[in-house]
């Protein structure tokens, strides 16, 4: 059994080479007409009205994220347990090796509760649209 | 069924009549076996890009769509790839150069890499690493880096909406998914690929085989509609939302850059395809026809879903996308998980 991770590799380096071959024969085949106007910004037409990057506004789910976090970790936390869940039942049966993770998991339940009751996980609308509506810290 | 065959770079190394020990040897053949994944793929992705799409869509739209150019209008693939690939490319200004540019290739490569570990049958299998779900996951998850890059460099209002869409919807329906897709391993007890696929090869019930759909339809559902949101098809396709914001993170691509990332797209929703084909669907397995057919004719079902719930439902708003995933898929894989834990325990 050699490594599964060499053929990976090899892999990767095909899944850049057919997009750098792409650009390349793209380079040779594509005109370059260089015209004012062209690289202005697209907004629908009008005359743009600034970068982008410069912009502020509230992008809702920063809450959201953090939240993110905290389950993503958790998965990488349950997936070793789900590997050897089975085995695990039959050497030390169910309650040994289900109960830990009904706990775990249970936790997290509270914890998405408690930021659903807060409105974490609620789209927040800007005070114009909903007056007083706003219940997020 | 038989047991999966030795991975694809030491069958070729043995038709080659090499020493697969070597490491020089191993290197070669994975290459040509990776070409051969990629060009396999990439078949695909140009069949399913500028014709299948189409004539799927306007199957169902009742419109007779690309008929002019060869037998069925197939050679619209030949034609569109010229014409994509020599049409100017236009770097809009303000643009963040080196993200600009990157954020293409990644978005295309990204999703072609978790190929590697699907087995395809008849042998085509790049690799077998124990990790194998968890970095198919992985690969599939990195083209979100991509989106909010593109939708970032752009410089453009558009594209940043639609960037920080994509990540909000990939934030709501990562953990679904994953959650989802542990609920199989307790089933399966391993993260091989070729472990998984193994342990769907038993009978079910009468001719029905053990395949986790079969099993478990509730945890296929939920992957399936995850799976949707996680590759932006209707009704989640509110990172490009054509009526609402242009066309989201990809508004200022143009010429070979917008190739890219429509391919990457699509290579995406068959990577989509291939991990559900590899977990729920048995994989390669099925009757009379050869594995490999077997897992083309399950990947393009699943595309053939994707273009029918992107013909027939309509997009969902981003609030409601957000309550949707935190508050009703969240909730539901969790449920599928410890209820799948409490049966595979009782029977074991």
């Amino acid at each position: 059994m050699s490594n599964p991770w060499i053929a990976i590799g090899a892999l990767a380096v095909v899944a850049l080479a057919i997009p750098i071959t792409m650009m390349f024969v793209s380079s040779l085949l594509r005109p370059s007409v260089p015209e004012q106007g062209k690289t202005a910004t697209y907004e629908s037409g009008e005359v743009p009205t600034g970068s982008s990057q410069k912009i502020k506004f509230n992008i809702q789910y920063y809450m959201v994220a953090l939240l993110f976090v905290v389950f993503d970790i958790e998965t990488v936390l349950i997936f070793p347990w789900t590997v050897i869940y089975r085995d695990a039942v039959g050497a030390v049966g169910m309650t040994r090796a289900l109960l830990p993770m009904v706990a775990f998991i249970g936790i997290l339940a509270v914890g998405l509760g408690w930021a659903w009751r807060n409105g974490a996980v609620r789209w927040v609308r800007s005070s114009r649209a909903t007056k007083g509506a706003d219940t997020y810290e | 069924m038989a047991p999966e065959s030795a991975p694809l770079p030491e069958t070729l190394a043995e038709l080659a009549g090499m020493d697969p020990n070597s490491v020089p040897v191993m290197i070669l053949m994975s290459l040509i076996g990776a070409a051969l994944i990629g060009t396999l793929m990439m078949t695909n992705t140009a069949l399913a890009g500028p014709w299948a799409k189409r004539k799927i869509t306007a199957a169902f739209t009742d419109r007779i769509a690309v008929d002019r150019i060869g037998p069925f209008g197939l050679l619209i693939i030949v034609a569109d790839s010229v014409r994509l690939l020599s049409k100017e490319l236009i770097v809009p200004e303000g643009v963040d150069r080196p993200a600009w540019d990157l954020a293409p290739l990644l978005i295309a490569s990204s999703a072609l890499l978790g190929f590697a570990v699907i087995p395809m049958g008849n042998g085509l299998h790049l690799a077998d690493p124990e990790v194998g779900l968890a970095y198919v996951f992985a690969t599939a998850s990195m083209a979100s880096v991509g989106l909010v890059m593109a939708g970032y460099a752009s410089n453009n209002k558009y594209s940043f909406l639609g960037g920080l869409r994509a990540v909000a919807q990939n934030l709501a329906y990562e953990i679904p998914l994953i959650l989802t897709g542990a609920s199989v391993v307790i089933f399966a007890g391993s993260l091989q690929m070729s472990e998984i696929v193994a342990a769907q090869s038993q009978t079910l019930i009468g001719p029905l085989p053990s395949w986790y759909a079969f099993v478990n339809p509730f945890a296929f559902a939920l992957f399936m509609i995850a799976n949707l949101a996680e590759v932006g098809r209707n009704p989640f396709d509110i990172p490009e939302a054509p009526t609402e914001i242009v066309a989201g993170y990809q508004t200022e691509y143009s010429s070979v850059y917008f190739v890219l990332i429509y391919l990457g797209e699509f290579i995406h929703i068959f990577l989509g395809g291939a991990i559900i084909a590899t977990i729920f669907l048995g994989g390669p397995a099925g009757p009379v026809l050869p594995g490999i057919v077997w897992f083309l004719i399950k990947i393009w079902g699943v595309f053939l879903f994707t273009q029918w719930a992107r013909s027939a439902v309509p997009r969902v708003r981003i609030d409601q996308l957000i309550e949707i995933g935190w508050k009703g898929m969240l909730v539901l894989s969790l449920a599928n998980l410890l209820l799948t834990a409490v049966i595979v325990g009782v029977i074991a």
